[in-house]
């Protein structure tokens, strides 16, 4: 069978296991997104019990592969009694790990947010709160811009590590199929094309947004 | 409480457990160092390849980069010990293993390698020129030296990321830390225990590289800012 004839046969379901990658990439990017943000603004608070909670919170996630973390997260608590999906727990372990990457990422931006803009703010009779929400985080969101753009699409790649506890996505779809073909070479070539057509020009338009130095 | 019997299960095999958990991680990083080895040697060759005064060699460096950059390793390393298997080509575990992370790898590092060279102020290079090296000479004793603690805080992540990525080996039954670990579990069941273990020794085994990292951060800058 040939690549172009086996593409036709097989493409409908391809195309729908890679909604499925692209929607559990989505779904762990909002996961990273706020607890990201969270994690950053206690780091920013200063030294103390929660700055040393965060530090190693980052520190272990960083320091630990993603593939043992979902299988923690999702063998490892099955077998003390906390059971999720295959789909919940890749969400939330790939989405943990990415707060951990997302984390450090905002807490440089917004110090690299310069500090006269804060102290104006606050001469102008605005609060803490309202310094960071309206003054700070927006500057700060366009330097973090191109940098978490880059964790959304080692995001979207690492959810074909998710196939390894066969939450439905692309890949898992791909070893469903070559053994169902077997025609292991073609469809992984094929799956792999398909993660280049998404990745190249997200990784392109992430460039595009970089600031020129 | 079955958390009793566990734990006194736990400690009766711990000895053995430990003692396979701790060759797999002798493995992960023969397995990390074997990958390294041929990231760095193609990295440097494509960094070369992408600022030769020829087109073409210049876009197939860049191709390779694209192309190896845009695909999940996963995905990689099924194309290399499936695939090629299923065309009568198969490569070892192992070395099937370390062909994809090094090929993988390699695109990396040589944009790391590439931005770090270019990072080395021009005039050092102008300046060499003047005294009498061949370009060549220039490269090597001059933009070389001082490209490299550039390239030290990229190169250092990278590693980090490389050891957590062989975990993924495990697909393919290299017998390293990650597999060695999902075959305990599945002999012994202690899924939690085993699999928290094998996260203590992954950070163990990567704090003394983020270390490192954090140190030759310390140190180039002040170089970058000359």
């Amino acid at each position: 069978m040939g690549v172009l004839e086996l593409w036709t046969e097989i493409w409908p379901e391809l195309l729908d296991a890679l909604l499925a990658s692209l929607k559990l990439a989505l779904g762990a990017l909002a996961l990273g997104l706020a607890l990201g943000l969270l994690l950053a603004l206690a780091r920013l608070r200063g030294q103390g019990p929660l700055w040393r909670a965060t530090g190693i919170y980052i520190e272990v996630f960083r320091g630990t592969p993603a593939l043992i973390q979902l299988f923690i997260i999702y063998f490892g608590l099955a077998a003390v009694g906390i059971t999720f999906s295959s789909l919940q727990a890749a969400i939330i372990g790939l989405g943990l790990n990415a707060a951990a990457y997302l984390a450090e990422i905002f807490r440089a931006g917004i110090q690299a947010v310069p500090r006269g803009q804060s102290e104006a703010a606050l001469a102008i009779g605005m609060n803490r709160t309202q310094v960071m929400a309206w003054i700070v985080l927006p500057q700060a969101a366009r330097i973090v811009l191109a940098p978490v753009g880059n964790v959304a699409i080692s995001l979207l790649k690492d959810t074909s590590v998710a196939s390894l506890i066969a939450a439905p996505d692309l890949m898992l779809r791909a070893q469903d199929l070559s053994s169902q073909y077997f025609q292991p070479l073609q469809i992984y070539l094929i799956a792999g094309g398909i993660y280049f057509l998404v990745c190249f020009p997200l990784s392109w338009l992430v460039r595009a947004v970089e600031p020129k130095r | 409480m079955t958390d009793a019997a566990s734990l006194s299960r736990l400690a009766a095999l711990l000895p053995d457990i430990l003692r396979t958990l701790l060759w797999g991680a002798g493995a992960t990083l023969m397995l990390t160092a074997a990958s390294f080895a041929l990231a760095a040697t193609l990295g440097f060759v494509l960094a070369l390849m992408r600022r030769s005064d020829w087109l073409p060699v210049r876009a197939v460096a860049r191709a390779y980069l694209e192309l190896f950059r845009n695909v999940p390793i996963l995905t990689q390393l099924f194309i290399l010990y499936f695939g090629l298997a299923r065309i009568g080509i198969t490569l070892p575990a192992t070395v099937a293993a370390i062909l994809g992370f090094g090929l993988n790898g390699a695109a990396i590092l040589s944009e790391v390698f590439r931005s770090s060279i270019n990072a080395v102020d021009r005039g050092q290079h102008e300046a060499a020129l003047a005294i009498g090296m061949t370009p060549g000479r220039s490269f090597r004793s001059i933009i070389l030296p001082q490209a490299f603690p550039i390239a030290l805080p990229s190169t250092g992540s990278f590693l980090i990321g490389l050891l957590k990525d062989t975990s993924l080996a495990s697909a393919a039954a290299v017998p390293e830390l990650a597999f060695r670990a999902r075959m305990l579990v599945s002999e012994t069941y202690l899924t939690t225990e085993i699999y928290l273990t094998v996260a203590v020794i992954y950070l163990f085994l990567s704090l003394p590289i983020a270390r490192f990292v954090r140190w030759a951060e310390r140190r180039s800058v002040p170089h970058r800012a000359t």
